[in-house]
Formats: C-alpha cells, sequence, structure tokens
C-alpha cells in the first residue's frame, strides 16, 4: 500500500492503476491499455501517413510502457509520460518511411505578399459554427495539412491543439523550452490556416 | 492608431500577427492584450487573420476520432499477453 503521507503532485485515477500494476497485478496492464489506445491510435493517426503505421507506433508505445513502467516516477502525470514514450516510437518510425520535408517555416511566408492580397472580409469556411463547418471535407483537409507540416512543427500543433496538453506540458513532453513551443505552434497554426485558405479559395 | 497613418497600422499589424497564437491561448498578460483588442476593433484584415486562425485552431480541437480497428487491438493485447506471461514465469 502506498504511505498515505507520501506526496504526489498528480495522484490521478492512473497512480493508483500502476501502482496496482506494480505492485504484482500485471493482469491489470490491459486496463490502461483499455484507457489509451484509442487516444494513442488517433495521435498516431495524425502523426503517420497510414493506419499501419499507427498501428505499430501503439503498440511500441505499449510494449515500452510496459517495460518501462517499473521506472515510473509517480511526481509525473501518466499521460504526459506515455505521450513522451510515444513521441519517441513515432520519431522512430519516421525514419523508415517517407515524410513531409524537414524545413523550417518562417513568419514571413504567412504574411500577405502585398496589399491586394490582404482580406477584409471573412470566409465561410471561417464564419460558420463548427458543428457546420466540421464536416468529412473540411477535416480531410485539416488532416491532410497536417501530414504536409514538417514534423517538428506537427508534433507541437497535434500535442497542443488536437491532443490538448498545455504549452508547459508539450515543451516537457518534447525537451523543448515553452518559448520554442509557442514559436513553433504558431507557425504550424498559420501553415494549417494557409491550406484551408488556398483549399476555399481555389473553388 | 488613426487611420490616416497607414504605416503604423501596418507596423501594428506585424506585432499583433506574431502574436496571435499566444492570444487565442489567453498567454499574454492584460495591457498587451487589451492593445490587441483595440487594435482589432480598428483594423479590419486583423480581424480576419484573427477569426480564421481562432476557427483554425477550433478545427484542430474538433477533429474526430477513429475507433481502434478489432483486428489491431486484438492483435496488440496478444503481444501484451506474452509479455504478462513471460514475466509471470
Ligand atoms: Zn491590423
Amino acid at each position: 500500500m502506498p504511505n498515505p503521507s507520501e506526496k504526489t503532485k498528480n495522484d490521478d485515477k492512473d497512480t493508483e492503476l500502476i501502482r496496482s500494476i506494480n505492485d504484482g497485478r500485471q493482469d491489470l496492464f490491459y486496463e490502461l491499455v483499455n484507457r489509451y489506445e484509442k487516444s494513442l491510435y488517433n495521435f498516431g493517426l495524425r502523426m503517420c501517413d497510414n493506419p499501419s503505421d499507427a498501428e505499430d507506433m501503439v503498440q511500441d508505445t505499449f510494449l515500452n510502457v510496459f517495460k518501462y513502467l517499473e521506472g515510473f516516477r509517480y511526481e509525473t502525470k501518466f499521460r504526459n509520460w506515455l505521450y513522451r514514450v510515444a513521441t519517441s516510437a513515432c520519431l522512430k518510425k519516421k525514419r523508415r518511411s517517407k515524410y513531409a520535408p524537414d524545413r523550417e517555416l518562417s513568419l514571413d511566408e504567412f504574411l500577405p505578399a502585398n496589399e491586394s492580397d490582404v482580406s477584409v472580409e471573412l470566409p465561410r469556411w471561417a464564419s460558420q459554427p463548427l458543428d457546420q463547418v466540421l464536416d468529412g471535407e473540411l477535416a480531410g483537409v485539416i488532416r491532410q495539412a497536417l501530414l504536409d507540416l514538417p514534423e517538428k512543427y506537427r508534433l507541437v500543433v497535434v500535442l497542443r491543439d488536437v491532443e490538448g496538453f498545455t504549452t508547459q506540458e508539450t515543451a516537457e513532453i518534447l525537451d523543448l523550452t515553452p518559448t520554442n513551443i509557442k514559436v513553433r505552434l504558431h507557425r504550424a497554426r498559420l501553415f494549417l490556416r494557409e491550406a484551408l485558405k488556398s483549399y476555399y479559395e481555389a473553388d | 492608431m488613426k487611420q490616416t497613418d497607414p504605416h503604423r497600422c501596418h507596423e501594428n499589424c506585424l506585432v499583433l500577427f506574431e502574436r496571435l497564437s499566444e492570444y487565442i491561448d489567453r498567454e499574454l498578460d492584460a495591457p498587451t492584450c487589451k492593445d490587441i483588442e483595440a487594435h482589432i476593433k480598428a483594423c479590419k484584415p486583423c480581424q480576419v487573420c484573427l477569426e480564421t486562425l481562432k476557427q483554425t485552431v477550433a478545427l484542430c480541437r474538433n477533429l474526430e476520432r477513429r475507433q481502434v480497428p478489432d483486428t489491431f487491438s486484438l492483435k496488440l493485447k496478444s503481444a501484451i499477453f506474452d509479455l504478462v506471461d513471460k514475466k509471470a514465469d
């Protein structure tokens, strides 16, 4: 039994489960898998360009988690640690498949080239309520745009905006500074917006 | 900011452009937010810029999640079963 006076910063529902697993109830590991397989699988789909890579990533992640769970430090949130493991599984996978080329995105490339490119009217895709625009088509455009992002930007925007981690958490998961996260996030969002704009302006 | 000073307006637009994400994420201090809000009220292009970026973020936050394929879920659990089994020995 854990010492009740022991102070844990994140005594969430996972902590209890992990303590049990580490105390010998390894059969409970399935419960951990049940909690996170869907979220990891979808993370994989956003990060990799095909479902079978996403599946490999999820499997590698859980096998590593199983292997290293005894070393889990209870002051960290399990979910954050899990995504740290998943991120390195993604990066390993990437070297074996083809991806959007690595390049730096600069703010300048997202500025309107000249006065006439400045839009003063809100486009339709941005002015309607989400449930009306988030149909198959728009979701498809954004999913493809995510895959077109250079990986270091994709990771940040997927963790922050798709998975909902905070700036601080994302910084910890990726071993970067919060400032760095903010810079990459902003450029990634501008890239995605550009993709949406050009898709709808093309019609 | 006066409408009659286009150069200054443009400069403010650039400053704002750099900080829009932090503004959306509420990561800026109150005075900076106030400046941004004042500028946006007066500048239509920046309004459009903010709204389209906000919508982009909202779309990411609301992407639909797919179910894990059953075949994969079973495969995953059987891989884990092997490990649990090995460790139990
Ligand atoms: Zn402006």
